[in-house]
Parts: C-alpha cells; structure tokens; sequence
C-alpha cells in the first residue's frame, strides 16, 4: 500500500479520526487518549498502529512516559486529493452547464427569427 | 472494495436548462464540452454495463467501467487515474428532472468508511478542513 492508502485507511475509522481531533489539541499519553473510549485497549493500540503506519502520529520517550503527538503533514495530501478533484469536476461542470445555456439561447433565437416573419406580415 | 459505503467525496451539483434525458445524452457524448470525455485526446469509450472507458488527456490515462448506465437518471462508473493512486475510485451522476430543468448531482467517492451508521454526512471533508484549517492556523501563528 502507498502513503496516501495508508493515511486514508488510518482516517477512515471513527474513532481514529477522534483520536486526531484528541492528538490535534496538543501530545498526549496513551491512557490519556485512550480514556474517552469504550473499548479494549488493544483495540486503541490497533488503532494507534494504524495511525502510526501512516505516519499521523510519532512517539517520544520522556523519562518513563512515552507521548504521542500529532504529525499532520500527510492529511494535506488527501486534502490535496479532495481539492484537486474539486477544482477539476467543477470546472467540467461549469463547461457542461454553459453549453447548454448556450444552446437553449440558440433555441430561443431561433424560434424569435421565425415568429418575425409572421409578425411582419400581420 | 465495495462501492457502496464510501465516504471521502466530491460532491457537486448543477441546473442544467434541458430535460433530464438531453442532460444524460449530453453527459456521454464525447462532442459536448463539460463531460470528461470532451477533453480527451485518446478515448475509448463504451457507456453500457461492464463497458469500459479510457482516455488520456496531457498524457495522462484514466480508466474506468461502467457499473450503471440507466436513461435519463444515473450513471456511475469506476475511475482511476495516477492521481487516485491505485485506488478505484468511483463517479456518480444523477439526473433529476425539476420542471424544465434538470437538477445534476456528481458525486466522486474515494474510500469505504468503516463506520456502518455514516450519519454524519460529508464527514470527511469537514474532518479534513477542520484540521487542516487547525494547523494551517497553528503555522501562521508560528511565523
């Protein structure tokens, strides 16, 4: 799998997007983010493993404590992924819809040109 | 992969001045200009089920399969170019006939969320630019 499956794969989860949001206020102990969870432990090392793997969190060691903090640079490439399709589909879009503006003007005239004649003629 | 529970979209939408069926038509015909397969300087396109589509624009080739072609109201198909990097990414197209308009809603979803419920809708999006917004801020505090 490449960087960006990864970090899609680690925000893909609920509870690991919470954890992002936890980690996003500033380091925290793994107890600390574990807290607001109701589940195992083990299941918020998975989560953690996966978010490491990612590479959306590092750990330090600090005396006996181990932090672990929030690296957000990988987010910005799926930001970078939404944006560009963003930009791209509204752009075919905004072609798509001026077309066919375009061509219900063309109606529009046309049929004008031949209520004219009529016109005249009465 | 399964195509039904992704979450991370592109979701945009459009009223367009025709019927729901000159939309749809317009929306596969690689003349009108809009529609992905317009800017295409190679294209292969075959816009029935199971059909495949590939094209390429500035060397760039996109490929996909038709999952749903049903006049005047849907066609979804996969996608993948260098920018889903290997992922099947998937695009949807609703056409909604309102009076004389009709009401075009695209949708290009990239991932499956593991979250069954999905309640929150465009989750990931606001996620996304909540945090980026975040640290973008955090930066610029920085500096």
């Amino acid at each position: 799998m490449d960087q960006l499956t990864n970090v899609l794969t680690a925000i893909s989860h609920p509870t690991r997007r919470a954890i992002i949001e936890k980690l996003a206020r500033g380091p925290a102990r793994f107890l600390e983010i574990a807290e607001p969870f109701d589940v195992a432990l083990n299941a918020v090392t998975k989560h953690l493993k996966l978010l490491e793997r990612a590479g959306l969190i590092e750990r330090e060691k600090q005396g006996r404590e181990v932090h672990i903090s929030l690296r957000p640079e990988p987010l910005r490439q799926v930001a970078s992924w939404v944006h560009e399709y963003e930009q791209f589909w509204n752009e075919r879009l905004d072609q798509f819809e001026d077309y066919f503006k375009h061509q219900q003007l063309k109606e529009k005239s046309l049929k004008k040109g031949k209520k004219n004649p009529k016109e005249i003629k009465t | 992969m399964s195509n039904s529970n992704r979450t991370i979209e592109v979701r945009i939408e459009r009223t367009i001045p025709a019927s729901s069926g000159a939309v749809f038509d317009g929306w596969l015909d690689p003349k009108v200009p809009g529609n992905p397969w317009n800017m295409a300087d190679k294209l292969l396109l075959n816009p029935i089920v199971d059909g495949f589509f590939y094209w390429t624009t500035e060397r760039t080739p996109h490929y996909g399969r038709f999952t749903e072609v049903n006049r005047p109201s849907r066609i979804e198909h996969t996608w993948m170019s260098p920018n889903t990097s290997g992922l099947e990414s998937n695009v949807t197209v609703t056409f909604q006939q309102k009076g004389e308009d009709t009401l075009m809603t695209l949708v290009h979803a990239g991932l499956p969320d593991t979250d069954g419920g999905r309640s929150h809708n465009g989750g990931w999006n606001y996620f996304l630019d909540k945090l980026l917004d975040h640290f973008e801020s955090g930066t610029k505090n920085q500096h």
